[in-house]
């Protein structure tokens, strides 16, 4: 499946700064349609108003956690095919594991290049495109 | 040369960020310190130093990502119970904490920061293995690198070997059970190392930070040689901590859209004023033009008006941002002196000027100081004096009108006007004649000379060259006041009083013959009618009982040496830090918000700055603590004053 560069993401941080890297990086990659959510609980409402196709989430987060943000998004009919893309700090084994086992689309260790970024993207589409 | 070229703009983002972020980081420590089992607090903490490596990575800052590293793996151990938070463990911490703010003072003079003090890193390892902190030997000189810093793994090469991307959606099936085409092999899940590059540079320059801070070639800013662990941030770091911070500023977004939308407006006006002109010009002029253009004026004015409030707000921002940093430095202080302090803050909320915050610093940091080393005791003669052994700071901030106010004060032991009169003339700072005329308020202002220390022996701590008199006259440069209030026993208040903003000074104008002046409002009390009959004359000079208050009165025209024309009718009731007087006017021409314009070149003695009237006038801003300072002494002046007056 050809990545359409009108692709809705959202970009789940508490960290502003890290929001803004991961946007200029998708913007790299040219996708330009990108929203930003603060945390998981945030992120939750903004994808239940609806029109999202890809989330790309932290993990630590005050409120609501990346993984649950995840778990969450697998538990909700209405979402629960959208691609997630974790990213976090850690190449922990339990980390992995546990994110495998709540159902991620894939997993990006910090500080990734676009490079990386555009990789990880398009084993996520290759998949959803085989599906 | 930047290390960070490109990628200023990131930083700046970054270091904002993280500055915040830290001081909450550092704030949530000292709660920590009295709260050590906070699972909440230990989580907050552990996510701080996990966010800002994750920054710091992109900023390809491996330095701070190993630091940042290893407290925040300390504080994963911390919050799952497996380490328990020992005062040396909190010493190690809070020296952690300091590094990652010395590496933020680096990145924001775009330097790529260096390895952390060898003994803090060593320390932090120590501690994840288990090891009491205080146990580790200090690194010697010929010492190899401590093994701790072999062993400081970067987060992602646990997991690097296998180069394979894990098939995520076998594996998802695998471990949730469903079926699916692949197993997954555990060799998968050990992810593709994207850190490979960053770590490798923690080693070498973990060696060199081994070298003796003597024999270490002069780094950028000195660090190594200047700071220990637990040592107080020196004036230079926090100059660079706010160079980092300075260019930039925060703004609510509605408040640019009010600024936005009040510009629109003041554009339409303009546009409906251009074409009256040239309805005026063309010679139209009658009622209804004149009408119109009286609204469109009277409108412009409004809006301007709002204009400038509005973009004022823009610069407003929560003193709390400023505040944030003073409980951890209270912390440091207290441990210093073998005190027990807990700093209370109260209206963080309070906005003030962005420029004000950060000549407030300095200033703030010192009236802490001051009340932590000097203002309480020990906790043994708090005891003795049936105190409890924890001693309260109060660090408050409001707003009175328009006037904001900080409060510092101390329940400590307060101050002693007697031996503060005694020790200033024992300085030769005044005679003992001028010491038996003082007042209570008086000798409590005697502090803020320069080259007065009550303590005989000045700690490292107060003694760092910025004394009390800098402290006052740098909130004086703000148009402030400094007031001190004590009582024996109970402990002494400090009440600094600061306009809103710097920009719009309100002001008395008052007239002396034709001549108008503005006098700043903020030292006006009252203004009262001079009658000839009831100034009296106490040794020599002329005083007027207000209320039962003698004060003497000050003729401007004798301060500005002019001629003595006509008797003045009015006294202007002005208060200074210093004293209380009525200075006597012709006349008053009503109040202003004077938009202060700085005389850059010619700056004669008793000139604050000048202002335009409604009408085009200058004016001149008399700053009546120059004047006041040499009454007669200087005819130059008065001519200066007299020259630029009636130019």
């Amino acid at each position: 499946m050809a990545a359409d560069p009108k692709m809705r993401f959202l970009v789940v941080d508490d960290f502003s700064t890290m929001r803004r890297i991961v946007r200029n990086l998708l913007k790299e990659l040219g996708f330009t349609n990108v929203d930003e959510a603060e945390d998981g609980a945030i992120a939750l409402q903004k994808l239940q108003a609806g029109g999202f196709e890809f989330v790309v989430t932290d993990w630590n987060m005050p409120n609501m956690d990346g993984l649950t943000l995840l778990q969450t998004i697998r538990a909700t009919p209405a979402l629960k095919a959208l691609p997630v893309l974790m990213i976090t700090a850690e190449a922990k084994k339990e980390n992995i594991i546990a994110a495998a086992q709540a159902g991620a689309s894939g997993y990006i260790v910090k500080p990734f290049t676009a490079g990386t970024l555009s990789e990880k993207l398009n084993k996520i589409f290759e998949k959803m495109g085989q599906a | 040369m930047s290390d960070f070229a490109g990628m200023e703009d990131l930083l700046q983002d970054f270091l904002q960020e993280s500055y915040d972020l830290l001081s909450d980081v550092d704030n949530k420590l000292v709660d920590l310190e009295r709260a050590p089992d906070d699972r909440g607090l230990l989580n907050d903490i552990f996510r701080g130093f996990h966010t800002i490596k994750g920054g710091a990575g992109f900023l390809n800052a491996a330095e701070l990502v190993t630091l940042c590293h290893l407290t925040e793996n300390l504080f994963d151990r911390l919050r799952n119970g497996e380490l328990e938070l020992t005062p040396e463990l909190m010493d190690v911490i809070m020296a952690a904490t300091k590094g990652v703010r010395e590496m933020f003072g680096e990145l924001g003079q775009m330097v790529m920061p260096q390895a952390a003090d060898a003994q803090v890193i060593a320390a932090l390892q120590g501690a994840l293995r288990g090891e009491l902190p205080g146990a580790a030997p200090p690194a010697a000189p010929a010492a190899p690198p401590p093994p701790a810093a072999a062993a400081v793994e970067p987060p992602a090469a646990k997991a690097s070997g296998a180069g394979g991307e894990p098939d995520w959606q076998a594996l998802h099936a695998s471990l949730t059970g469903q079926p699916s085409g692949g197993a997954a092999a555990e060799g998968q899940l050990a992810a593709k190392s994207e850190l490979a590059a960053a770590p490798t540079a923690v080693a070498p320059a973990a060696a060199a930070a081994v070298v003796p801070a003597g024999e270490q070639g002069p780094s950028p800013f000195g660090r190594r040689a200047t700071d220990r662990p637990g040592g107080q941030p020196t004036s230079a770091r926090r100059a660079e901590e706010r160079g980092g911070r300075e260019s930039t500023i925060r703004v609510d977004t509605s408040r640019l859209d009010q600024v936005l939308n009040l510009s629109g407006e003041i554009g339409l006006t303009k546009n409906r004023l251009t074409s009256l002109r040239a309805d005026i010009l063309a010679g139209k002029n009658d009622a209804e033009t004149l009408h119109a253009l009286d609204q469109a004026v009277s409108q412009l004015d409004l809006l301007v008006s709002d204009l400038q409030n509005s973009v004022m707000k823009t610069r407003m921002q929560p003193i709390g941002r400023l505040f944030q940093k003073y409980p951890r430095i209270a912390r440091d202080l207290a441990r210093q002196f073998g005190k027990d302090v807990e700093l209370v803050l109260a209206g963080e909320e309070t906005e003030v000027d962005k420029t004000m915050i950060e000549d407030l610093a300095d200033p703030l940091i010192h009236l802490i100081r001051n009340a932590v080393d000097h203002g309480v005791e020990l906790p043994d003669e708090r005891q003795a004096a049936g105190k409890p052994s924890k001693s309260l700071v109060r660090l408050e901030a409001r707003q009175e009108g328009d006037h904001i106010v900080l409060i510092i004060a101390d329940d400590g032991k307060g101050m002693s006007a007697e031996r503060i009169r005694a020790k200033a003339v024992e300085k030769g700072l005044i005679s003992e004649e001028e010491a038996n005329t003082l007042d209570e308020r008086q000798s409590l202002n005697l502090i803020f000379l320069p080259g007065f220390s009550t303590k005989t022996n000045i700690s490292d701590v107060s003694g760092r060259g910025v004394g009390m008199d800098v402290v006052k006259t740098n909130i004086q440069k703000l148009n402030g006041s400094v007031e001190i209030r004590s009582e024996p026993g109970k402990g002494s208040v400090f009440l600094i009083s600061l306009p809103l903003t710097l920009a719009i000074l309100p002001v008395l104008l008052v007239r002396l013959g034709d001549q108008p002046f503005a006098l700043p409002l903020s030292l006006v009390r009252e203004i009262l009618p001079i009658e000839r009959g009831r100034v009296q004359e106490v040794g020599g000079k002329e005083t007027l009982v207000v209320r039962g208050e003698v004060l003497p009165v000050i003729s401007l025209a004798r301060l500005l040496g002019w001629p003595f024309q006509r008797y003045p009718e009015y006294g202007v009731f002005m208060q200074t830090a210093e004293r209380s007087f009525i200075l006597a006017v012709d006349s008053f021409a009503g109040r202003d918000d004077a938009v202060i314009k700085s005389l850059e070149d010619f700056r004669p003695k008793g000139v604050a700055g000048v202002t335009t009237l409604s009408n085009g006038q200058i004016v001149l801003i008399l700053d009546m603590k120059e004047l006041l300072a040499d009454i007669g002494h200087h005819p130059d002046m008065a001519a200066g004053l007299r020259a630029l007056a009636s130019a």
